[in-house]
């Protein structure tokens, strides 16, 4: 693999992004627990009346703006790839984070979604080794990309021996 | 029981299910009542009296006991094919499967009771999980030993089918098919005065002087207040205290399929069988004050062991409790073949990682050797660590805001057990190239892709008699 200094290795791979509807979701996730704060705020704005609570709700709108934006752009950070033999996954606006998994390594395949993620027609797909640090988590893919993808991890895994 | 199935017709005659020693509830039982009486500790006792703290300990015992019964009705193992199958639970049954391709290692502990009444645990470890799956207490010696052969011959197998020959060094296996060739002895002068050699117990001095300040001072010298006070100072002596009790004799061998025979303790002794492919990483640490001896300790780290790796009681992970630079170097070209300690460079980060690193940039440093990826770091502790290319379970590249900032990233290399190797706050392009040739080593290492057998664990039948309780032994 040729490496320039310009241009590092990672941004020439065919990164794959996920899904922009995982934008929609986190936002609804992070406006519902927004509203629920407020809403206790507002309780004890009404009772007591101090200046603070507004100050409090203030603050809070503030934050959820700036982290609305946080988490648009965090969404698209997120990029995964298959190689031919490994998987590589990388995510994190703050922390960076870039992790590459052989498909030899896998010891099993995660597939969940929540409620929400359900009801916008996403998945997650974790795969897990026999190391606790590796982190290979994909968010927000559509249900057949998935499967697909669980599928075919598990497909390489398989052919390529015992994992450890 | 001892008799070896021959391959391929394991699954036809299932052995009868066997009970664990009639002992074992007795010794399980003396085991609870101790924790439960330092549990109770001296304010109790100083509270309730002598006569109903023995009298609520006896209470305690007896329920333990039976309960300890009841478990050991309950308990039973069994080999079938290439499974080992332990029932336990008292209140919830529990049937557990372990294939044997999968067992890491088989430790034999002998606590102080059990070596009192020829008893011995046998600890079998597998991958996941915190602690260790199948601790079977407590079998005769020489029953234990005898299963732990057969258990390591029938996982053996699978090594031998499977895709590392090049793992097991071949070519002095046959010469003693039936012994063991011993490799080293610590001896137990180096393993107490290296003991003697931690911050622990330089502030021995400075704990006695302030207690016995303290009881001049206030002249009481009731019961209770020494025997806390020796309780305390025990806390701070345990650790070293107990490293030399663990580490007692110390030795190392090779038993004839070229597997790492360990075994060390006083009071509990331990006897560990480590195949050499199992190993995940080698860890070796210079303590600070060891220096003038130049003495180190090498660590293994095995996926599956209990423990914390680095160190506690509980784990097993020891390579070489302390010994010189020849023997550790002589030690890790036999455990990773081709590794040679004293030739292991590597390279300090850029010198604007100074920014994050102050004092110990030039302890921090990363080197590729053909076989293994050498991390190192620490000023006043040194430390490095192998990861064997074979052993890397994935590669990640993580860059903290501060990192970016300077343009570094940390890349580590993540193993099954251990802490990861970890090449701190490198160049970036750096980085990104590392940990591009760590993936290509790790695969070339492996090897070409084999396709392994499909284990005949896996289409075993549950049959009925699985789910009965065991029969009498």
């Amino acid at each position: 693999m040729t490496v320039d200094a310009l241009t590092p290795w990672p941004d020439t791979v065919d990164w794959r992004p996920v899904s922009p509807k995982l934008i929609t979701v986190e936002l609804i996730v992070r406006w519902v627990w927004t509203l629920i704060l407020i809403a206790g705020l507002v309780v004890g704005l009404v009772l007591q009346g101090h200046w603070l609570w507004k100050l409090g709700i203030a603050l809070l709108v503030l934050n959820a703006i700036w982290r609305s934006f946080v988490t648009v752009r965090a969404v698209r950070a997120w990029g995964y790839a298959e190689r031919d033999n490994d998987l590589l996954v990388r995510h994190g606006l703050l922390v960076r984070r870039l992790s590459i998994v052989p498909y030899a390594r896998m010891q099993f395949v995660d597939v969940t979604a929540g409620p929400l993620e359900r009801a916008f027609g996403l998945a997650t797909v974790q795969l897990h080794t026999a190391a606790a640090a590796s982190d290979a988590q994909i968010p927000g893919l559509a249900p057949a990309e998935a499967s697909r993808l669980r599928d075919r991890l598990t497909a390489l895994g398989e052919d390529r021996a015992e994992g450890l | 029981m001892t008799a070896a199935e021959p391959p391929g017709t394991a699954l036809t005659e299932p052995e009868p299910r066997r009970r664990l020693h009639p002992l074992s509830p007795v010794l399980h039982g003396a085991k609870s009542i101790a924790v439960i009486v330092a549990a109770l500790s001296w304010q109790t006792l100083s509270q309730v009296g002598l006569e109903r703290f023995t009298l609520v300990v006896a209470v305690i015992a007896v329920g333990v006991v039976i309960f300890s019964i009841v478990g050991w009705l309950t308990t039973g193992y069994q080999v079938v094919g290439r499974e080992l199958r332990i029932s336990d639970g008292v209140v919830r049954r529990r049937n557990r499967a372990i294939p044997l391709e999968r067992l890491q290692t088989v430790e034999l502990r002998r606590p102080l009771l059990a070596q009192l009444t020829g008893l011995a645990e046998l600890r079998l470890e597998v991958i996941g999980g915190g602690k260790t799956e199948a601790p079977l207490a407590y079998l005769t010696v020489r029953e234990a030993s005898s299963l732990r052969d057969r258990l390591l011959r029938l996982a053996g197998r699978t090594a031998a089918v499977g895709a590392q020959p090049t793992d097991q060094p071949v070519g002095e296996a046959p010469a003693a098919p039936a012994l063991e060739r011993p490799m080293l002895r610590v001896s137990n002068r180096d393993l107490v005065v290296s003991q003697l050699l931690t911050p622990q117990a330089f502030f021995l001095p400075v704990g006695v002087a302030f207690v016995v300040l303290q009881f001049v001072m206030e002249g009481s010298w009731t019961f209770i207040g020494i025997a806390s006070t020796v309780t305390a100072m025990a806390g701070v002596l345990l650790q070293p205290v107990r490293r030399v009790l663990q580490d007692w004799d110390f030795r190392l061998a090779r038993d004839p399929e070229g597997r790492l025979a360990v075994r060390y303790g006083l009071l509990e002794t331990r006897s560990q069988v480590v195949p050499l492919n199992r190993v995940q990483a080698v860890g070796a640490t210079w303590p600070l004050l060891w220096r003038g001896q130049g003495w180190l300790h090498l660590r293994l780290a095995i996926a599956g062991n209990a423990g914390e790796p680095g160190g506690d009681s509980k784990s097993s992970d020891r390579l070489l409790p302390v010994g010189e630079f020849a023997t550790a170097r002589a030690l890790v070209w036999d455990v990773l073949p081709g590794v040679d300690l004293a030739a292991l460079a590597t390279t300090p980060p850029p010198a604007r990682a100074r920014w994050l690193n102050p004092f110990s940039l030039r302890a921090i440093g990363v080197g590729l050797t053909p076989e293994v990826l050498v991390t190192r770091w620490g000023l006043l502790t040194r430390e490095m660590h192998l990861v064997p290319y074979a052993r890397l379970q994935s590669v990640r590249v993580v860059q903290g805001p501060l990192q970016r900032t300077l343009g570094l990233a940390t890349v580590y290399a993540d193993t099954a057990r251990g802490r990861a190797g970890q090449a701190k706050d490198r160049d970036l392009a750096e980085a990104y190239a590392l940990a591009a040739e760590l993936a290509v080593r790790a695969r070339n290492a492996r090897g070409p892709a084999t396709v392994l057998p499909t284990s005949p664990a896996a289409a075993a039948p549950r049959d009925e008699a699985y789910w009965q309780r065991p029969d009498g032994p």
